[in-house]
């Protein structure tokens, strides 16, 4: 008998080591990967480091409108945000790719199903930066125009404008990246017309006195100039 | 290519005629209708020269005209460019039309050009011929307009055309964007190789011309022509048309920097024809004034409040401090000083060339400061004399080439620290 609950035991080591010594070109084979992407990793982020350091990005970053960056940025530094996130990304193909190595359906399954949502993940990527960016151009554009309109309320329609371009950008990246569904499309409706109400408030009711006397002031300076002609700028 | 724009008749009969001496060019921002009148002007006009001429006249009505080509002494040839396209601001008409009367110029082989623009209606012999009677018998390059104005007429060409002209290339002219001019072949013929090379959206005819003679080397001299008529101010459209304009000035200061950053002074140049007495003040009352500079300041305080962001990043911090401190003094003491209204428009031309912001964001977020420019100036002239705005104006002129290091310096460090 013991030499059957010895046989049983043997074979049990056996098969736990040989499904170890299985998993192991998996492990080493992640580990390398590891090591390889981190390698990678280290050698694109100096030179696209070095590179956007004799671009200007941190100054150019801030002259683009993004001055909030490099107060969420290490060090204050967009660069090296940039640098650190793409050298990330390479860690976390490496990974990926390290661990579809692994025999079985599992990682695979993962590795594929992740890989797949990955256009997704990029495309709403560029929908939020594509957002920002015209989101902030136009803020600027209605700001300038509504102060030489002479508007009081400018800096809250440049806001206004601001926010409906990004909610706008916002929600088709969460809708490009298949997150909450209907809720989703229910809050962004919420949102756009609680935002354009409240401008039209803010323009229509709120600002009424300031909107007639701005209004006034420009009629008849316009028509106090046209009588008189005093000014001619050329 | 500037001259398809010209109708097939008129183009044979300006290659019939193979060369001529004199171009004029009686353009209207609007293309109204001359009339006939242009071309007998222009024929009484060349009868005081010294000598006979042939002469073409372009105008931009739109109506083909037949020939006028006849025995009559001096020949005087005619020919229409279109109507202003649709969508063509004034100031891009103009600009269109004169690179065509140009063409035709440079086509003929002309010895003289002369380009009326303001209200042609009021353009007289004396006009053509103070324009270009200094190229033909005195040898000039550049004749450039010289108007009698009222104080508050001509206040872009006072507050910045005019001083970051002479700042520039040291010569004192009173309107280097024109618009009437008188050139010499030469010239004209410089321009046109130029303009061929640097055209762009954004290039303004107008812009290059004085300064091309200035960097060139060539002639200029000006010419009293007497009281211009302009149009009524649009002040809805103000920032339009000082985006326009100061887009050209700058864009012309970048392209021309490795002249003008080894000017230093300023010369004072020929003046012909006697100045007009100005018709008396049409009612710019102090009370009048008063009310406009109240929604000036109003508009700068505006702009102090909600630009800054964008200020920011054209302007040094000191600068806006200034702005700022400005913006809290009560109306009587309100005065923009000559030295930060020059540093102002230096960092604005600087950023437009670095291309900070959006360029049409950067020359239309102006607008508030040039209006609290115009409240300060309308202050200060509100019991002036003409001769007191003029040594005013000269005295902002002096503060612009007291300044022209600092522009230099900036220019050619950008990113050097700037308090």
């Amino acid at each position: 008998m013991w030499d059957e609950v010895g046989q049983a035991l043997s074979d049990s080591m056996t098969k736990m080591l040989s499904q170890a010594a299985s998993l192991l070109p998996g492990i080493v084979a992640l580990m390398t990967a590891l090591l390889v992407s981190a390698l990678l990793a280290w050698a694109v982020a100096a030179i696209l480091r070095r590179s956007l350091a004799g671009f200007e990005f941190d100054r150019r970053v801030a002259q683009w409108g993004f001055p909030t960056l490099a107060e969420v940025s290490p060090s204050s530094s967009p660069t090296l945000l940039v640098t650190r996130a793409i050298a990330c990304v390479i860690v976390l193909i490496g990974f990926l790719i390290g661990f579809s190595a692994f025999d079985g359906a599992l990682p695979s399954q993962f590795v594929i199903r992740l890989f797949a949502y990955l256009p997704d993940v990029m495309a709403a990527i560029v929908v939020l930066i594509a957002g920002s960016i015209i989101a902030r151009f136009m803020a600027r554009s209605v700001l300038i125009g509504a102060v030489n309109m002479n508007l009081q309320y400018a800096r809250l329609l440049s806001v206004g404008v601001k926010w409906l371009v990004t909610v706008l950008a916002v929600t088709i990246a969460i809708e490009r990246l298949g997150i909450g569904g209907g809720i989703i499309r229910l809050a962004f409706g919420i949102l756009f017309g609680g935002i354009v109400l409240a401008l039209a408030l803010a323009v229509g009711l709120g600002s009424k006195e300031l909107v007639s006397r701005s209004l006034e002031r420009e009629t008849s300076k316009t028509s106090s100039q046209n009588a008189h002609e005093p000014v001619g700028h050329l | 290519m500037e001259l398809d724009a010209i109708a097939p008749p008129e183009l044979e009969q300006i290659e019939r005629l193979g060369n001529a001496d004199l171009v004029i060019g009686i353009l209207d921002g609007e293309g109204q209708e001359q009339g006939g009148s242009a071309v007998e002007t222009t024929r009484e006009a060349l009868t005081d020269l010294s000598e006979p001429l042939r002469a073409v006249v372009v105008s931009n009505n739109g109506t083909h005209s037949p020939s006028e080509e006849n025995s009559q002494q001096p020949i005087v040839l005619s020919c229409s460019l279109p109507l202003a396209a649709l969508g063509e601001t004034p100031q891009q008409s103009i600009s269109n039309a004169y690179r065509r009367v140009f063409a035709v110029g440079g086509k003929l082989g002309v010895r003289a050009c002369g380009v009326i623009v303001s209200r042609p209606q009021t353009a007289t012999r004396r006009w053509i011929y103070r324009l270009v009677q200094p190229v033909l018998d005195l040898g000039f390059d550049l004749v450039a307009p010289c108007y009698t104005r009222q104080k508050m007429e001509g206040l872009l060409n006072r507050s910045v055309l005019s001083p970051l002209h002479q700042a520039l290339y040291g010569e004192r002219l009173q309107n280097p964007m024109g618009p009437d001019f008188g050139l010499s072949g030469k010239l004209l013929q410089k321009i046109l190789r130029q303009d061929l090379s640097r055209r762009g959206a954004e290039a303004n005819a107008l812009a290059s011309i004085a300064s091309s003679a200035a960097s060139g080397g060539f002639q200029v001299c000006e010419s009293h022509l007497g009281v211009r008529t302009q149009r009524p101010t649009d002040w809805s459209n103000l920032s339009s048309l000082l985006a326009e304009v100061l887009g050209a000035a700058f864009l012309e200061m970048e392209g021309r920097a490795t002249q003008w950053q080894s000017v230093r002074g300023s010369k004072i140049l020929p003046r012909f024809g006697a100045p007009e007495t100005p018709p008396a003040d049409s009612g710019t009352t102090a009370v009048d004034a008063h009310g406009d500079v109240h929604g000036m300041i109003e508009s700068f305080q505006l702009g102090t409040r909600n630009l800054q962001d964008i200020w920011g990043l054209i302007l040094p911090p000191t600068t806006l401090l200034e702005l700022r401190r400005l913006s809290r003094l009560p109306e009587d003491r309100f005065r923009l000083p000559d030295n930060l209204w020059a540093r102002v428009v230096y960092d604005f031309a600087l950023g437009h060339r670095l291309r900070t912001i959006s360029r049409d964001h950067l020359l239309r977020s102006i607008t508030p400061l040039y209006l609290g420019w115009i409240a300060s100036y309308t202050l200060e002239m509100q019991t002036a004399g003409l001769g007191e705005v003029d040594s005013r104006i000269e005295r902002l002129a002096k503060a612009y080439e007291d300044n022209k290091s600092y522009l230099v310096s900036r220019w050619r460090w950008p990113d050097r620290f700037n308090p």
